[in-house]
């Protein structure tokens, strides 16, 4: 930003860092909440510094305790989320596979006496498996998810023969019993998402399809959803026929969802399938009608410029776009949208620059540190 | 501004529990993201379009689309403004634009916008060449042109093959199979939406890409519908001489062609691509003079014990009659049981015999019948007849043990 805008318009930007928070949890959750992860993270190194880890001291005696252990996934999980996958892996690599010996309650007696099992959260596990296939390894990701997947099965299937989580005779109470094995279906279906999401990104269409559908197993009430997700699968590798059927079957499921949320993606589902029919005209006209009853959908704002575009309309197209960020730049600068902008202005004329830092700097005004500039292409 | 299809946005999903550090926060945040899916934020496919980020590789067959946009970016009026986009292939200049009318005036800061639409059928280069003219406000006449130049690739490596029918009742009404394997040479996956065969007027097609499995046509290609990078389908067509050609034996002699391969597909959001392969054509096998054709031999046959045949000897010469004699010769697995040199008899032109044989094989496994030659002792003239079929020779055990499982 220095660069482009002048060091005049930089000290205006007014961002919460780590110093300008409370060294706590609670500081913690309020530099997420306002998107200033970078902040965040340096956060989560502080206070993991106070509790006898993090920087240097990696291959030293550790001393885990579940908070430490939650900080950890904190930081990790930010990492991901600022797409710093490389980070995130040098900094898992001294946890090995989560299943080392330290990681466990009972190697701390003294702290939690009488406590059995893992310290190590299950979406830190979840993160863990996931973030090989963003490194350009997903069969790595497939592996650490089948072996969860086998575990978490496992756990169900004692939970559903009266023994306790472990496999040991221990006495549960009935609802604790239930509660307990109604987590542990979640997780499961949490796992066959992660896996399907990995295959899609693998490109192994008919696995992934296949995997949706156990999902939709373990939360039927998002199978309006997931099945409209399939679909969209089946546009993107051109099976329209196939995508038809399946935004059919959406239909008819329904009424797991409130009036106005299945409205729209009716007419999402049809605007979709009239773009893979190569109808741009009719396509922007379903994106029309889901603006006329919810106007703040920014997915159909979008879409519907995108769609004018195609139809030659470039200045309405900007229009759009432009309107859709001015009145709501909390919710419409996000990443797709001001990619989509620049790549307008790019067309428009080759004096996009200008109106380039003008995005910037109303993104400078909004945003966190953990904007990713990128999609300004400002070269 | 090349306009490939939009592509859909996908996020990462990081989630949390409700028991973790950061309690439902990252889940609120996924949620407050516009590019998830509402009500199901871990899917990782949202429905945010994106529009394409860059040329891309453009295919044969596939339909070149492209935004032109002319934009005053002066301050001044600009009058008469024409706009013209022509595309330059190796061998020919083409005009895209839809329009050719010059506009009156364009503003500061106004465009005039054009989509283009060609549907690409060169391989190679193609340079777009948009011209603009246009005239000043001190009358000056303005000129201007912009090169946009781009490589079309081929996206399907087609290899066809021509199996004749092994056994038939007559060579007349010869079937004809053609295997045709296509492989998506392109980087994304493809969606087959039509491949046929469009015989040529002298036969009829029937498709063998599907199963009848209760009533309905299953594809042979199960449920995979597409194509990934690399891969390679193979088609099975079978062709069949219409009656009237059937009828005349001379037309199917030599070269004939037999059709075209028609092929549909589709890649991201529908994009349709359409290639038409070049006549293919095929030798007839040529019988010569004397043709010998088999009518009847057994599938499997026991080791070391006599087996029957029948052949079809037909006279294919127009008007000579030939005094046969035939000769049987032993390979190394094939005995011929019987007399060699033994006489056949005059054979008129279009008439044929019907022969019964014994032979035997020593040898187990998949045998070929050979050895057999027909001498016409008025030209001296002798035809040799190899691999005329192949056997299953088994241990006689075996095939007992076969019979009565059947």
């Amino acid at each position: 930003m220095l660069r482009f805008l002048g060091e005049q318009a930089a000290v205006k930007r007014q961002v919460l860092n780590a110093n300008s928070v409370e060294q706590s949890f609670v500081g913690l959750k309020q530099l997420i909440s306002s998107k200033n992860w970078r902040a965040a993270v340096d956060l989560c190194g502080r206070l993991l510094t106070a509790h006898g880890q993090g920087y240097g001291k990696s291959g030293l005696p550790t001393n885990h305790t579940t908070d430490s252990l939650q900080l950890w996934f904190v930081r990790l999980a930010l990492l991901v989320k600022l797409n710093l996958f490389q980070n995130a892996e040098m900094e898992f690599e001294p946890f090995g596979n989560l299943d080392q010996p330290d990681l466990y309650y009972e190697y701390h007696p003294q702290v939690y006496p009488g406590r059995k099992g893992s310290m190590v959260p299950f979406s830190m596990r979840i993160l863990h498996a996931e973030l090989p296939q963003y490194l350009g390894n997903p069969q790595e990701s497939l592996d650490r998810l089948h072996s969860m997947k086998i575990i978490c099965a496992k756990i169900l299937e004692n939970l559903e023969q009266g023994l306790a989580e472990d496999g040991s005779m221990t006495t549960i109470a009935q609802e604790n019993r239930q509660a307990s094995a109604q987590l542990w279906r979640a997780r499961l279906g949490r796992v066959m998402y992660s896996m399907a999401n990995c295959l899609l990104l693998m490109k192994d269409y008919v696995l992934a399809v296949e995997a949706y559908h156990s999902v939709i197993k373990y939360y039927p009430q998002q199978e309006p959803q997931l099945l409209s997700g399939i679909g969209r699968i089946f546009l993107q590798i051109g099976d329209i026929k196939t995508a038809e059927k399946y935004f059919q079957d959406v239909e008819k499921v329904m009424h797991k969802l409130d009036g106005l949320q299945s409205q729209i993606m009716v007419l999402m589902n049809r605007a979709f399938l009239h773009l893979g029919q190569n109808n741009f005209a009719e396509a922007h006209r379903f994106f029309t009608e889901i603006l006329r009853i919810d106007s703040s959908n920014a997915v159909a704002n979008n879409n519907a410029a995108v769609c004018l575009l195609y139809l030659g309309k470039l200045k309405d197209s900007l229009r759009q776009l432009e309107g859709m960020v001015q009145q709501d730049p909390q919710h419409y600068l996000h990443e797709s949208v001001l990619f989509n902008l620049t790549t307008m202005y790019e067309l428009e004329s080759s004096r996009s620059m200008q109106k380039k830092q003008a995005l910037l700097e109303a993104v400078a005004l909004k945003e966190g540190d953990s904007f990713n500039t990128q999609c300004l292409k400002l070269g | 501004m090349r306009l490939t299809k939009p592509t859909l946005f996908t996020n990462i999903p990081v989630t949390c529990e409700e028991r973790d550090l950061p309690g439902n926060l990252f889940n609120q945040l996924m949620k407050d993201d516009p590019s998830t899916v509402n009500g199901a934020e871990t899917l990782m496919l949202g429905e945010m379009l994106t529009l394409p980020q860059n040329f891309g590789n453009i295919f044969l067959g596939e339909t070149f689309s492209s935004y032109i946009s002319v934009h005053n970016d002066s301050n001044q009026i600009v009058k008469d403004i024409l706009v013209k986009a022509d595309l330059q292939t190796s061998s020919q200049r083409l005009n895209l634009s839809a329009s050719s009318a010059a506009v009156t005036e364009l503003k500061p800061d106004c465009c005039i916008d054009d989509v283009i639409h060609h549907e690409v059928k060169e391989i190679g280069t193609h340079i777009l060449v948009c011209a603009v003219s246009y005239t000043t406000q001190m009358g000056e006449k303005m000129y201007f042109r912009k090169f946009f130049k781009f490589q079309v690739l081929k996206p399907l490596d087609v290899k066809t093959k021509f199996y004749n029918a092994e056994v038939s009742a007559s060579y007349l009404t010869d079937e004809v199979f053609l295997e045709a394997q296509i492989q998506n040479i392109t980087t994304s996956p493809m969606f087959m939406e039509k491949v046929s065969l469009e015989p040529s007027i002298m036969y009829n097609v029937a498709e063998l890409n599907t199963v009848d499995t209760s009533g309905e046509r299953a594809s042979t290609f199960g449920s995979r519908t597409y194509l990934q990078p690399m891969d390679t389908r193979q088609y099975l067509y079978c062709l069949k001489p219409k009656q009237e050609f059937a009828e005349k034996a001379g037309v199917i002699k030599g070269v004939t062609v037999i059709g075209k391969l028609d092929i549909v597909w589709k890649t991201n959001l529908g994009e349709r691509g359409r290639l038409q392969t070049s006549q293919l054509q095929r030798m007839a096998p040529g019988y010569g003079d004397v043709r010998l054709s088999l009518e009847t031999i057994p599938d499997t046959v026991s080791l070391e014990e006599p087996f029957n045949i029948t052949c079809k000897i037909t006279n294919c010469s127009s008007e000579r009659t030939m005094d046969l004699v035939l000769e049987m010769c032993n390979t190394s697995s094939i005995h011929w049981c019987g007399v060699s040199g033994r006489q056949l008899g005059k054979l008129h032109p279009s008439s044929s015999l019907h022969l019964a044989l014994t032979l035997l094989s020593s040898v187990q496994g998949l045998q070929s019948v050979s050895g057999l030659r027909l001498t016409d002792t008025f030209l001296k003239r002798t035809y040799e007849y190899d691999d005329i079929a192949q056997v299953c020779v088994v241990s006689s055990e075996v095939k007992k043990i076969k019979e009565e499982v059947l």
